[in-house]
């Protein structure tokens, strides 16, 4: 693949991660000013999602190495522990890679139920790897929903650019 | 479906690519290995987005100044422009009550000239100055523009004095005669002796011929020269001249010249004497 294609796939990854960033900034302020009596509810993985989705349209083209090395850049922009989302991206890489062509014939509410547990399995970890104290389950449910609902609109959105300049 | 054929996916590249992620995970967490890099990206995102946004700041205090000088450029013109037409109102103004001052002038000369009843003033239409100064024939027009029903040999006055009388009227012109020209004889008095002074064809001058026997010896240069009223335009007794020179033609005949008081030269506005 050319690089423009890899440079292309890492801006939508890194402006998914950006997004993250954003509505988790106004998810704390508003948990802060508002909801400090309940649990942090909603944590979105748009960039997660945004990455799978390439790996599941594009399996031949995205290989373990340019998981990798998506990784290590999002963890070096970001600020988060070099090695973090590397892992993750990587396992989830493999993951669709072995499953890619069951994916095909998944209805689109089997993809919603994967790509949502996927990405609570990476929120998850992340708790449990640098906020054990703040684990909660409620929150793990929710995101679920939350992430499930935004698979299919990032999933039509990707699929028009790629379409479009890919 | 699928754009490829279905192959097998070799764990080794992944397991080797999560055991790297796992290594460089921990060591980064127990040991802070890569939190030098980390913080100099950081940094770098720091420091670059306050570049941008001092960057941007600067470009726009830069679009402030530069719009703050073309307001400052546009009121300098709107500026410029008012004092322009402030110039131009003034000097108008100024034009205009020049205007007034020679009507109020013309009007107060006319006052004193007769109680003829209706005073009209007309502004000069044009005047034949080539002709004026050189040849017979002394004409000027007045202008009508509201076609006013102007008698014929109605007497024209600027100051005190005559200075002809109307002879006909074109379109929206009237027609005005002066007494310098040839055609034109008036009956005047000097002194009491009467004579009918023509035109001399040359500017402000008019000549009376008069018999030797008649000349009174009170007749002499600057002796005054009236309107006698036997033509039954002209109001009698109004000055229009004095004597300029009394010369001998013949053995009984005297020619006086008399020098016309009105010069139409210096005047843009006649009043025109007399009822429609």
């Amino acid at each position: 693949m050319k690089l423009s294609s890899h440079l292309f796939i890492f801006l939508t990854i890194f402006s998914g991660f950006w997004l993250d960033s954003v509505i988790a900034t106004f998810n704390i302020r508003t948990y802060i000013t508002l909801l400090e009596g309940i649990p942090y509810l909603v944590e979105t993985c748009i960039g997660f999602l945004i990455l799978s989705y390439w790996i599941y349209a594009l399996p031949e083209k995205i290989q373990s190495s340019a998981a990798l090395f998506y990784g290590l850049l999002i963890d070096l922009f970001f600020g988060s522990a070099i090695g973090f989302n590397m892992l993750f991206f990587s396992g989830i890489s493999y993951v669709i890679h072995v499953y890619v062509f069951r994916f095909r014939i998944f209805s689109y509410l089997q993809l919603i139920i994967f790509f949502g547990g996927a990405s609570i399995f990476y929120i998850a970890c992340k708790y449990l790897i640098f906020s054990p104290e703040n684990y909660s389950y409620l929150l793990l449910l929710v995101s679920f929903f939350i992430n499930a609902l935004l698979w299919l609109p990032i999933y039509y959105l990707m699929r028009s650019m790629r379409r479009t300049f890919l | 479906m699928a754009r490829v054929t279905p192959t097998h996916t070799p764990a080794t590249k992944y397991i080797l690519a999560c055991l790297l992620a796992i290594t460089l995970l921990l060591s980064d967490i127990n040991y802070q290995t890569f939190s030098s890099l980390r913080g100099g990206v950081q940094a770098t995102g720091i420091y670059s987005q306050l570049f941008l946004g001092s960057l941007f700041s600067r470009l726009l205090a830069f679009n402030t100044l530069n719009e703050d000088k073309k307001t400052l450029i546009r009121e300098n013109h709107q500026l410029r422009d008012q004092l322009q037409l402030f110039k131009n109102k003034v000097f108008l103004e100024k034009q205009l009550q020049l205007i007034r001052t020679d009507l109020l002038d013309l009007e107060h000369g006319l006052q004193n000239l007769m109680d003829v009843g209706q005073v009209r003033i007309f502004k000069i239409g044009s005047f034949g100055l080539a002709n004026y100064l050189c040849c017979s024939k002394h004409i000027l027009h007045l202008q009508n523009p509201n076609q006013l029903n102007v008698l014929n040999n109605l007497p024209v006055a600027i100051d005190k004095t005559f200075i002809g009388q109307t002879k006909t009227q074109h379109l929206g012109l009237i027609e005005v005669i002066l007494f310098s020209d040839i055609s034109h004889v008036l009956p005047a008095s000097i002194n009491g002796l009467p004579c009918n002074a023509q035109g001399a064809g040359q500017p402000m001058l008019a000549r009376c011929t008069v018999t030797a026997d008649s000349i009174e010896p009170g007749i002499e240069t600057t002796s005054p020269v009236l309107t006698s009223g036997l033509g039954g335009v002209f109001p009698k007794g109004v000055r229009i001249g004095s004597v300029q020179s009394i010369d001998k033609i013949s053995l009984d005949e005297f020619s006086i010249e008399i020098r016309l008081d009105g010069n139409p030269i210096n005047h843009s506005y006649f009043g025109v004497l007399g009822g429609s």
